[in-house]
């Protein structure tokens, strides 16, 4: 698909959703738009995909595997959380939350893999249940298992962003940025890049590919959009505990971006969608949705492993696909 | 005059296996070389050791009179030298043109400049060049999954040489290529050898493939080299025919 | 002194039941390239078996503990290996890594819902009663969980080195392609390790839950001490997994005694940071050929 044609559906998408929530009856339209409740829905789900995005970038681009991704959100979430509270501008924070997080997954990742392929995926794992365990104990700085509360929604240019519409058009706005970069660093050589080390790490290594330095870099990446996410989170909901941020929502990302279509673009959004959506739909079982979800898995996996978008590429006809 | 590529005294050990003992030889600007042997003489491990996927137990590689044992393999091929390897390694998922541009890319520019530069880093015209030249045209836009074996051959081949690099080891290039697609291939390495003085070191098992093309030959035999010299002369080597007439 | 005995003798107790998960999950790395996201959760569920056994099908506790180890072997063993990793395979790594991952949660959500969400009581195979041994006073309950485990560990190791079967399963595990070669019939040694890792599991849980109660949320901890057991020994050794096992057994045991209780399931997550970047092979692996 040519830059030019990517570019047209991405800002009739874009358009499409801004007016989601808004009530269009008052220019004619027989729209009604969306109540308080859905519009929070519609915002969770961009802020989930930005998350999404970052977990597709390590696992379907670089071939990587994390289980730390709701952690990185936490941080992001917490360190928000306690600045804005502390008067710094939501701007600082959120800068703040991407370097930290980015730092964070530079550091992790760089012994890491050293080593043999699967070590990244248990050093996420124990980080995430340290980070859990951190949040939990440490009540002076994150209010321990009781959490932080009254996180207040940020201000833009003196506008409040209290209103759940405006809010909803600002994580819009940043989701759009977000998107607009990692399609950017998807299409450029290092897009190509991490398609070959995925594929072939030994031939993109002699092909003069630094392959351990390219996956780093993607790994720290995902982690940095799992932290702004996190940014965006913590004033949505307006309070946080350390429950989101344990090890399971961490695997959840991992399922989610699967389903959607891991290395694919639309996957994270579909994939966060269903995430999302699903224990609102299923709200008469809503008990079981997590083991109706792992079950959709790993039929799933055996059956086509491309996840929904890849599912929906194949039906389309060859010149059309992205 | 130093040699291009002075292989000195390779040793390579895995656990009780010593699969390469003691290895030596030059490789001059120019040259083709190529390398032959029986099956499970170590050919491969010695171009692994050379090539930095192995780091040797001992001995010394230099390329250029730099000492460059054991450097990771996008090290050395940032200093000129470049391999295909036996088992078909091209990228399936990526087209023909992609697969030329990104065995390019890493040698244009920095890093980070990559990321804001144009989206194929300044090599499309050598991509185009190298499609032309191994007559890849038509294939351009193909997923390379979806080529021929001798097509993804000569692909694997024409990648190798996207880098600029001085010094291509080929290991096995003529494997499983149907024999009207060989004549072309020997036909291209010999002109790469012209034209941009492209040194060769080829490891192959087609006798008539590497007799028309190498200009020199080295034997080796369980880890040792056992002959060295013209095509001709190696032919008539009695330890040569022994050595594979014994197996 | 005698406190810091007792102390260790209790972490070896609960090092080798470790050990035992550590074992199965490195058996089924090498001989079939199966990374178990669910190893925690093969150690949670036979307990919650045997549980469904003598509640609901109303069997005593010895007839339970046997039905427990023949359906794990069954659920865990055979349906996992042809319902879950089979069709898996040909997939590639990463699908067979979220698939396990899946199956974790799916187990997990499945006691859960379907059993409880509350921590049960499980009875321990020998009272609780002290004994003094020169000095050391250990419960009869601890010796025979010491004793039980390191017995398994030993059938294993005289199974593995001693018999046709398990030397050709080591085989299959250093090269399945040599191994094939070599008539090995590896298709069924790959069962078998599948079959040994549902047993080695099962016999972790019944002597696990005693002590820490069973809950559906237990496979966490054990899961994630499983692999840091498994690393830390050397990831493709089962010695060394019995090692990683015991060591972290050991550091668990003396940390809940000397360091403050909520940092306790830190103490395996700093181990494997220390090995990462210290020893990445393993304390007892050998330096990995560079792979790139």
């Amino acid at each position: 698909m040519s830059t030019r044609a990517a570019l047209l559906i991405g800002l009739s998408a874009l358009v499409v959703l801004a007016l989601l929530p808004v009530d269009l009856t008052t220019v004619g339209l027989p729209y009604p738009g969306l109540r308080r409740y859905g519009t929070y829905i519609l915002t969770l789900w961009l802020v989930t995909a930005i998350a999404a995005m970052g977990v597709n970038l390590i696992v379907g681009y670089a071939g990587q595997e994390t289980l730390a991704q709701a952690a990185f959100v936490g941080i992001g979430a917490y360190l928000t959380a306690i600045t804005t509270k502390s008067g710094v501008p939501f701007g600082v924070a959120f800068a703040a939350s991407a370097l930290v997080t980015f730092a964070i997954g530079v550091v992790l990742g760089f012994p890491a893999l050293r080593v043999q392929k699967h070590y990244l995926a248990f050093v996420t794992l124990a980080f995430s249940v340290l980070c859990w365990l951190v949040f939990r104990n440490e009540q002076d700085w994150t209010g321990g298992v009781m959490g932080i509360r009254d996180i207040e929604r940020p201000s833009l240019l003196g506008l409040s962003l209290n209103n759940h519409i405006r809010f909803y058009w600002f994580v819009l706005g940043i989701t759009s940025v977000l998107t607009f970069v990692l399609s950017w660093v998807l299409r450029s050589p290092w897009g190509r890049a991490f398609t070959a080390l995925r594929e072939n790490p030994l031939r993109a290594e002699s092909l003069g590919i630094d392959v351990r330095l390219y996956t780093l870099l993607a790994f720290a990446l995902g982690c940095a959009y799992g932290g702004m996410a996190g940014s965006l989170y913590a004033p949505l909901v307006e309070f946080i505990d350390p429950s989101p941020f344990a090890l399971g929502p961490s695997l959840i990302f991992m399922l989610m971006v699967v389903i959607g279509g891991s290395g694919t673009f639309l996957g994270p959004f579909v994939g966060a969608g269903a995430a999302v959506l699903l224990p609102e739909w299923l709200r008469a079982w809503d008990v079981y949705y997590l083991l109706i979800y792992a079950v959709l898995v790993m039929v799933m996996m055996a059956v086509f492993p491309g996840g929904i978008v890849g599912l929906a590429m194949r039906s389309l006809p060859r010149r059309a696909r992205p | 005059m130093t040699a291009l590529l002075e292989v000195r005294d390779v040793h390579k050990s895995f656990g009780g296996v010593h699969a390469v003992r003691g290895v030596s030889f030059d490789v001059h600007a120019g040259e083709i070389l190529g390398v032959i042997g029986p099956n499970g003489s170590g050919k491969s491990t010695l171009f692994n050791c050379i090539l930095g996927q192995l780091a040797p137990t001992s001995g010394r590689v230099r390329v250029d009179g730099r000492d460059v044992t054991g450097l990771r393999p996008s090290q050395l091929n940032r200093l000129g030298v470049s391999r295909t390897f036996q088992l078909l390694q091209v990228f399936p998922q990526l087209t023909v043109r992609d697969n030329l541009i990104l065995a390019g890319q890493e040698h244009r520019g920095s890093r980070l400049g990559r990321l804001f530069g144009a989206s194929d880093a300044g090599v499309g015209p050598d991509a185009e060049r190298m499609l032309d030249f191994f007559r890849l045209r038509r294939l351009a836009d193909e997923r390379a999954g979806s080529l021929s074996y001798g097509q993804q051959k000569l692909l694997d081949a024409a990648m190798a040489f996207m880098a600029g690099s001085r010094l291509v080891l080929l290991d096995e290039p003529a494997g499983g290529v149907n024999p009207t697609m060989l004549v072309d291939l020997r036909e291209r390495l010999e002109a790469l050898n012209r034209e941009r003085l492209a040194t060769f070191v080829v490891i192959e098992h087609n006798m008539e493939f590497v007799m028309a093309l190498c200009s020199r030959l080295i034997v080796l035999a369980e880890g040792r080299i056992i002959a060295e010299g013209k095509p001709d002369e190696v032919r008539r080597d009695p330890g040569v025919i022994e050595a594979y007439l014994g197996h | 002194m005698t406190d810091l005995l007792q102390l260790l003798i209790a972490g070896l107790a609960t090092g080798a039941i470790y050990a035992l998960a550590a074992i199965g999950f490195t058996l089924l790395w090498q001989t079939s390239q199966t990374i178990n996201f669910a190893q925690g959760e093969f150690v949670m569920m036979p307990a919650f078996l045997a549980l469904i056994a003598m509640r609901w099908l109303g069997l005593p506790f010895w007839a339970a503990l046997l039905f427990s180890m023949l359906a794990s072997m069954l659920l865990l063993g055979v349906a996992f290996r042809y319902i879950v990793v089979g069709p898996l395979i040909r997939q590639g790594v990463l699908p067979l890594v979220i698939s396990t991952i899946a199956l974790s949660i799916l187990l997990k959500e499945s006691v859960k819902d379907f059993y409880s969400a509350e921590a049960q009581p499980f009875p321990t195979l020998l009272p609780d009663t002290p004994i003094t041994v020169a000095g050391i006073t250990v419960s009869l309950a601890q010796l025979g969980v010491l004793a039980t485990a390191l017995l398994t560990i030993a059938l294993l190791q005289w199974f593995l080195a001693g018999t046709l079967t398990g030397r050709q399963m080591q085989a299959t595990a250093q090269n399945p392609t040599v191994a094939r070669l070599l008539g090995v019939p590896v298709e069924r040694m790959i069962l078998y390790t599948f079959l040994i890792n549902a047993a080695l599991a099962a016999m972790a849980s019944l002597l696990i839950s005693p002590i820490y109660l069973a809950k559906f949320s237990n496979g966490e901890t054990l899961g994630l001490i499983a692999f840091v057991a498994a690393i830390v020994g050397g990831f493709n050794q089962v010695r060394g997994a019995i090692v990683g096992g015991l060591l972290i057994g050991v550091l668990d045991n003396l940390a809940a005694a000397y360091v403050s209780t909520a940092y306790r399931q830190a103490i395996p997550l700093i181990l494997l940071v220390l090995v990462i970047l210290f020893r990445p092979q393993g304390l007892l692996g050998r330096r990995e050929e560079r792979a790139v």
